[in-house]
């Protein structure tokens, strides 16, 4: 009983640290955007995952490329039992004034890893394209105050009828037609009242204490999908050591950072931003070390503290991004190499400034094609940046950098948002391999701008113009670091912006 | 002459009854609320198997709909009986209803609106409840329980209607509102074992604490089935409606054609899933029915221990060895239909596996909780031969 009570102040107080909490949850950016061609269709595709599992999300479909005349959407697991056996699919709705813009709402019934399975019919035949979408429970709702009265009075009504009920059939019911009670029967309804007020205080009593359980039960599946700590430990000098630690006890007997799958060529993707105005960015690789910790000997840096993002992937396809900060005195560390990448420059603008062209070591610069008009939170954007030389010419010499495009990381002033997207959007590379996977024979599903190295499909350089989907969750202050390779060279272009 | 008085005088009281039987007709009011007990029997176990079959609903399916008319109607009527009884002054019911708040009515109809009242209050509180911790996909949640004694509030206020109009009856017209009886009473047991149905599964049935869960639910509707009836085999004849019933649902929802509309999909379904094949109730029924009339003169706390005891220990004996059974390949065929999953369990479930779940740590747990049942058994036994006796006097 105990445990039943502290239970339900457990619940209480998670009620009232909700209300007050921000999402944070990979990283304060749930939703899914996603670009990539289902058959000969090409689709931009939104999905607004819900807060509650199981809860309905919000699918928006755009045919890009124009000619679809149905999709149709089923969600299925991204991997193992219940990825291979499809519901009946719904059928999405065509927008009356764009008829190449599709909506549809989608119950996930599941928390973990699925792929909202998206099947385009048309003129050229049928394709279908596979998004994973990370389906957890992000929040607990308050009772509106207007529910909490109305309930409370009809739970009055019931608790005084019940005693009422009882009162009268201790009184009445046994008496022969047209008898009226005597005193006998009066006390006896008496006491048959009192003992139902006793019974009926302990069934309300249990009944909270079990809404209370339910309440902390539920909690702590949100507090499950929260992002984990990355604990971190400098070790002679330059070697970072990080170790993930879980929201909930059950997270690191249920995820197993020892079998994590490889993202884009890499186990773990690491960023370390510098607090608070993020003059320096690096993107680095750590190594799996034992017991699931990871280890990266760090380039030289100045003193400071650092804001932590860690990338990862789960064996499911689930993906989870640590997040913690670290102060770190200044390092003498070895030259980059591969794949790792760093920035400097001025601090964020806070001052609701755009900025649209960065300008790179070598004269060359990154432009930022961005639409007039205001960023607006919660809308799908087509981020589309082209690479120039000091002559304002497309440059020829754009490689792959981790097999793809390029890559772009979207940071809130307050580091309460942070988004790795790539040209086919914001979802992990790892899940949407499985969710290709699970798409058997459709080899037309390649997801856009993913030219996974070794492809024997990829020669010669890449288009100078890219494009990234993805939607800001919130309104702020936010950078966007985008980042290419050239001649074997990372190069990195800042931008600032201010969403409404 | 003298000795064919005996004969003659049976023979006319036969014909007597007989008339008083056609004549008296069973009131509106009881067949309003016995309709609405089935509409709400009917539409809960088919939304039930909905949801394992189908998985998405609406406020308009038609189970949601059967299940919203059973409140209607026997909000509706009983809502009616009492405004009627109450301002009408020669209503013939005013003799035989009770007051509250002012009104009158008979005790049922103020438990069948109660009933009504509970089932609306749980619909906003359900709603609320999926918003903030998502759809409850599982039987017991705080709003589905409210929904469930809001039902339960209306199958027992059908049960003292009856009562009540019966224990004033005589003859043929009696075992008329008896017959009806049996039938209310089977769907109120039904209430309260089958809310509990996600712990009576086929794979809990070798721990104690599915025993001692239907130890306290069945014993008491089927001790206070014995006693408000004149009937020997009451309890038998209650259990064996409610297990027709029950088969029923298992031998006609399959007939009906069903795709999953929602994912993860994880069994191949094609028809409407149905419920578990029922439990052996009936023989730890016909063992309480044998045993009582052979007990009629002991004391009840006495009486209460025996066939307590009884009901449990005939209910471990069949339905022990017919778990293995339910476990075992040769029930997998459409009389015993345990391969019927819902959509949504995974295959790796021990349902699916054939394989029975440890609900105790150890022995010694399994023994403690096993006492419990024992205890369970007695206790809601007793209560239920002290609700049959008060049942019994109901006049109103």
């Amino acid at each position: 009983m105990k445990i039943a009570v502290q239970s339900r102040w457990l619940a209480i107080l998670a009620f009232l640290l909700l209300a007050a909490w921000p999402l944070c949850a990979h990283v304060g950016s749930p939703d899914v955007y996603y670009e990539g061609d289902a058959g000969p269709y090409h689709l931009f595709v939104t999905v607004r995952t819900p807060p509650v599992i199981p809860g309905v999300a919000e699918v928006r479909v755009r045919a890009v490329s124009g000619g679809v005349q149905a999709i149709r959407i089923v969600p299925l697991r991204l991997t193992g039992p219940g990825s291979n056996l499809p519901p009946t699919p719904d059928l999405a709705e065509a927008s009356k004034d764009d008829p190449q813009f599709f909506t549809a709402n989608l119950w996930l019934m599941e928390e973990g890893a699925l792929q909202v399975r998206i099947l385009a019919d048309g003129p050229q035949g049928n394709g279908e394209l596979s998004v994973p979408v990370a389906s957890f429970a992000q929040r607990t709702l308050p009772m509106p105050k207007p529910l909490a009265g109305l309930l409370f009075g009809l739970l009055l009504v019931l608790t005084v009828g019940v005693i009422s009920i009882v009162g009268a059939g201790a009184r009445e019911a046994s008496l022969e037609p047209g008898a009226t009670p005597g005193r006998t029967n009066v006390r006896r309804a008496r006491i048959a009242m009192a003992v139902t007020i006793v019974l009926v205080l302990a069934l309300l009593y249990l009944g909270r204490t079990w809404w209370g359980i339910e309440a902390a039960s539920y909690e702590r599946r949100v507090n499950f999908y929260k992002p984990p700590k990355a604990e971190t430990t400098l070790e002679n000098g330059n070697r970072l050591v990080i170790r993930a630690q879980g929201n909930d006890p059950r997270w690191s007997v249920r995820i197993n950072m020892e079998r994590v799958i490889p993202d884009h060529n890499h186990l773990m993707h690491l960023f370390l931003i510098s607090l608070p105005g993020m003059e320096h960015m690096w993107h680095l690789h750590p190594a799996k070390a034992e017991g699931g910790a990871f280890v990266d000997d760090l380039p030289s840096m100045p003193a400071g503290k650092y804001q932590i993002f860690a990338d990862v992937v789960d064996e499911r396809g689930f993906p989870w991004t640590l997040t913690g900060m670290t102060e770190l005195p200044s390092i003498s560390g070895k030259p980059m190499m591969g794949d790792d990448s760093s920035w400097s420059g001025e601090p964020l603008a806070t001052t609701q400034a755009h900025s649209t062209v960065s300008e790179l070591a070598d004269g060359t610069r990154i432009v930022w094609d961005r639409a007039n008009g205001p960023l607006k939170s919660n809308v799908a954007i087509d981020f589309k940046f082209s690479v120039q030389d000091k002559d304002g010419k497309p440059v020829e010499d754009l490689e792959p950098y981790m097999g793809m495009a390029g890559h772009a990381e979207l940071v809130r002033s307050d580091f309460s948002v942070f988004a790795h997207v790539h040209p086919s959007g914001s979802v992990a590379m790892a899940s949407l391999e499985l969710a290709q996977a699970s798409l058997l024979g459709d080899a037309s599903s390649m997801p856009a701008g993913m030219v996974m190295a070794g492809d024997t499909g990829v020669s010669g350089p890449l288009p100078p113009v890219l494009s990234f989907p993805y939607g800001f969750p919130q309104p702020g202050d936010y950078r966007i670091f985008v980042q290419v390779k050239r001649s074997e060279r990372v190069e990195t272009g800042v931008f600032d912006a201010h969403v409404d | 002459m003298a000795n064919s008085m005996p004969v003659v005088q049976p023979i006319s009281a036969r014909i007597a009854d007989r008339v008083s039987a056609q004549t008296m007709a069973i009131p509106w009011y009881i067949w309003c609320c016995l309709t609405s007990v089935v509409s709400a029997v009917v539409g809960s176990e088919w939304d039930i198997s909905w949801h394992k079959s189908i998985g998405r609903d609406s406020f308009w399916t038609p189970a949601h709909i059967l299940i919203q008319l059973s409140g209607v109607l026997a909000g509706i009527a009983c809502g009616y009986l009492i405004l009627w009884t109450t301002f009408n002054k020669r209503s013939p019911l005013r003799d035989v209803s009770v007051s509250m708040w002012g009104f009158r009515a008979p005790l049922g109809a103020f438990l069948c609106a109660w009933g009504g009242v509970a089932m609306v209050t749980s619909a906003p509180f359900d709603n609320w409840w999926h918003n903030s911790y998502g759809l409850d996909v599982k039987i017991l949640s705080p709003p589905h329980v409210l929904l469930a004694l809001g039902m339960t509030g209306i199958r027992f206020g059908t049960v003292v209607m009856i009562l009540a109009e019966m224990n004033r009856a005589q003859g043929l017209y009696r075992a008329k509102l008896e017959r009806v009886l049996f039938v209310a009473v089977a769907f109120l047991m039904g209430m309260t074992v089958g809310i509990m149905q996600e712990h009576t599964n086929r794979v809990f049935m070798h721990g104690a604490t599915f025993y001692a869960v239907i130890m306290f639910t069945a014993p008491i509707v089927i001790a206070m089935m014995a006693w408000v009836s004149d009937n020997r085999w009451a309890a038998t004849i209650m259990t064996a409606i409610l297990t027709v019933v029950n088969l029923a649902l298992v031998w006609i929802l399959p007939l009906f054609p069903a795709q999953p509309k929602l994912g993860p999909v994880y069994q191949h379904v094609t028809h409407l899933v149905p419920p578990d094949f029922p439990l052996l109730l009936i023989v730890p029924a016909v063992v309480f029915d044998l045993l009582r009339q052979r007990t009629l003169t002991w004391g009840r706390s006495r009486q209460a221990t025996t066939l307590g005891a009884a009901f449990l220990a005939s209910f471990i004996a069949v339905q022990w060895p017919f778990a293995h059974f339910l476990m075992s390949p040769a029930s997998r065929n459409a009389i015993f239909a345990t391969t019927n999953y819902p959509y949504a369990v995974p295959p790796m479930s021990p349902w699916v596996r054939n394989v029975f779940v440890p609900t105790e740590a150890s022995v010694g747990e399994f023994w403690v909780r096993m006492a419990i049942a024992l205890a369970a058994a007695v206790v809601m036994t007793r209560i239920g031969i002290a609700w049959g006796e008060w049942m019994r006097r109901i006049r109103r």
